[in-house]
């Protein structure tokens, strides 16, 4: 038996990449079983032994097909009382976020979210978290016995395929009925089309843009850039872009060379997001605004008339 | 039709804009103002409104020492019924002894249909209190709610974002519902002011005080902050372009193209 669970995230398209990091993660800490709940588990059972999985626990049952939180904490809480792991990591994500916290509180366990770092021997494992706009590693350490969730962040390992002799176990577990009552009635899918991770050029928008129209206006300097258009989780909230296009602690870390940063503040979530951007160019007509003090070009206007004028002489 | 609902209300510190060193400098955590938790600030308003709509009795209960920002006394001017507060233990107190206790005074506040709470911490953006909460409860959970879209007398259903979309999930009764929504000034959801008639009337009104030992909370702490390690801050210099100046402007364009 393992003392490591992995939770895997998975959809249509596959086993989540941060699934497979979180599997790797296991791998250097001892190697772990990874866990998966949902039907025709068979292709991505195999998909885990090829990435290093100790084993693959396979809990196919029609309650659980597709992901709803309620089943699925019921039925991780149950497998874990049942092999009795003493850390389990899921992937910090809105699926994992959701679920983790949840199962602890089933469980009255341990529960870290957002980790992006781990120390420590095995069993004695510290769990690290970058908090405070990037300025303190606060180091947790589980109190007493019993089971660590762990949600871990995008980065945490690198995943990769190694061969593994570990076999899959079919296991049942058993759902309370308050936890069949929770149900997905509907999902409005929208499909990826924004590539935030990968781009070179971003231009951001925060509440300070004011309107969908004048988001408009950004998209256009996007365009001329050949760059793609990000958001704040204000502007995303307020309606004036998808949410696909968030940039934060939630939402996605960007690395891109040039980060145009129009009408946003500077909030510590979202700077989280683009700590690792190259050059910053920041827009704002609060000549105070935090966004000021990480920006490498400093512009207090009005980004309406800024904005035009930038794209007049990009020509 | 909702007849309770509870809102857990935090105050919590101001981290929009942290300046200086958070460890050990002038901008220590201690030093940073507190501010009511603004989604749970939005959880009350949503329980308010289905408050004007149903006419169902409102309890906030927030676990903190007594401090200079009143939050329960700011829910009751806003139109709660009744308040309770759960004396904070000493020192750091880790999600699990937060949701243990809160778990204990929520039970021992009766029947209730939701229990609404923001998805925002301070130290990001996460359920973790929801869902140590709902569960210990046995509770049905909703994360990252942006609306409540259906509530009979079994069941909810709300509207919540996801990476790929939205969702619309429904949970059994009771449940808990972690609100996520950053709201803007001209959002029609933004929470209402306090009352003047009500801050008259309730200025000294008791609010009920429970402890560990009365909730029957003992040792519920799972984590500990081993260590808080300072990173290098970021060093940036800052240039100044004038947005009136073409010439200043074509220069920056021509430096980072």
């Amino acid at each position: 038996m393992a003392d490591i669970l992995v939770y895997i995230e998975h959809d249509e398209s596959g086993i989540s990449d941060l699934s497979l990091q979180a599997l790797a993660l296991s791998r250097q800490l001892g190697g772990g079983e990874a866990l998966l709940l949902g039907r025709g588990l068979a292709p991505l059972a195999e998909t885990l032994l090829k990435h290093g999985a100790a084993a693959v626990l396979a809990v196919e049952q029609s309650a659980l097909a597709e992901h709803v939180a309620l089943p699925a904490a019921h039925a991780l809480a149950a497998v874990i009382r049942s092999r009795s792991p003493r850390l389990v990591l899921v992937p910090s994500s809105t699926v994992g976020n959701d679920l983790a916290p949840l199962a602890a509180g089933l469980l009255e366990a341990a529960c870290v979210v957002d980790c992006d770092g781990v120390e420590g021997e095995a069993g004695a494992w510290r769990f690290l978290r970058t908090e405070f706009d990037a300025r303190v590693r606060a180091v947790y350490e589980p109190v007493g016995v019993g089971p660590v969730l762990v949600t871990v962040k995008d980065g945490i390992a690198e995943a990769g395929a190694v061969a593994s002799t570990g076999r899959v176990e079919a296991l049942t577990v058993e759902l309370p009925a308050q936890a069949l009552r929770g149900s997905v009635e509907r999902r409005e899918v929208v499909k990826k089309t924004v590539n935030l991770k990968d781009a070179r050029v971003i231009i951001g928008g925060g509440a300070g843009v004011g309107s969908r129209e004048n988001f408009a206006l950004l998209e256009g300097l996007a365009e001329k850039l050949g760059g793609e258009l990000g958001a704040t989780r204000a502007s995303v909230d307020a309606g004036w872009v998808s949410a696909e296009r968030q940039i934060g602690q939630t939402g996605v870390t960007v690395r891109p060379d040039l980060y145009i940063a129009c009408g946003i503040s500077g909030a510590v979530q979202h700077l989280v997001g683009i700590r690792d951007a190259k050059t910053v160019v920041a827009i704002n007509s609060d000549a105070s605004a935090p966004i000021f003090r990480v920006s490498h070009y400093r512009i207090v206007g009005d980004l309406t008339t800024v904005v035009p004028k930038l794209m007049e002489l990009l020509g | 039709m909702a007849k309770h609902i509870i809102v857990v209300a935090r105050e919590v510190w101001d981290t929009r804009d942290i300046i200086g060193d958070p460890l050990t400098g002038e901008g220590a955590l201690r030093a940073l103002p507190r501010r009511f938790e603004p989604e749970d600030l939005n959880s009350l308003e949503q329980a308010l409104q289905l408050k004007d709509k149903d006419g169902c009795k409102v309890t906030v209960v927030s676990l903190a020492p007594a401090g200079d920002l009143d939050v329960l006394r700011e829910c009751l001017y806003r139109g709660a019924d009744e308040a309770v507060r759960v004396v904070a233990p000493e020192g750091s107190t880790d999600s699990a002894t937060a949701a243990a206790l809160l778990a204990a005074a929520i039970r021992r506040l009766g029947e209730h249909d939701l229990v609404l709470l923001g998805v925002g911490v301070p130290e990001g953006e996460n359920s973790l209190l929801a869902g140590e909460l709902a569960g210990r409860l046995g509770h049905g959970q909703i994360t990252y709610v942006d609306s409540i879209t259906e509530l009979s007398d079994t069941r909810v259903v709300c509207r919540r974002e996801i990476e790929m979309g939205s969702e619309f999930v429904a949970a059994p009764l009771p449940a808990v519902l972690a609100l996520g929504v950053y709201l803007l000034k001209d959002d029609p959801r933004t929470p209402r002011a306090a009352k003047a008639m009500l801050k008259l009337k309730l200025k000294k009104a008791p609010i009920p005080e429970w402890t560990a030992s009365e909730l029957g909370v003992c040792d519920a702490t799972r984590v500990r902050v081993a260590a808080l390690r300072a990173l290098p801050t970021r060093q940036v210099e800052t240039r100044d372009v004038d947005p009136g100046s073409e010439a200043a402007l074509k220069a920056m364009l021509q430096d980072i193209r």
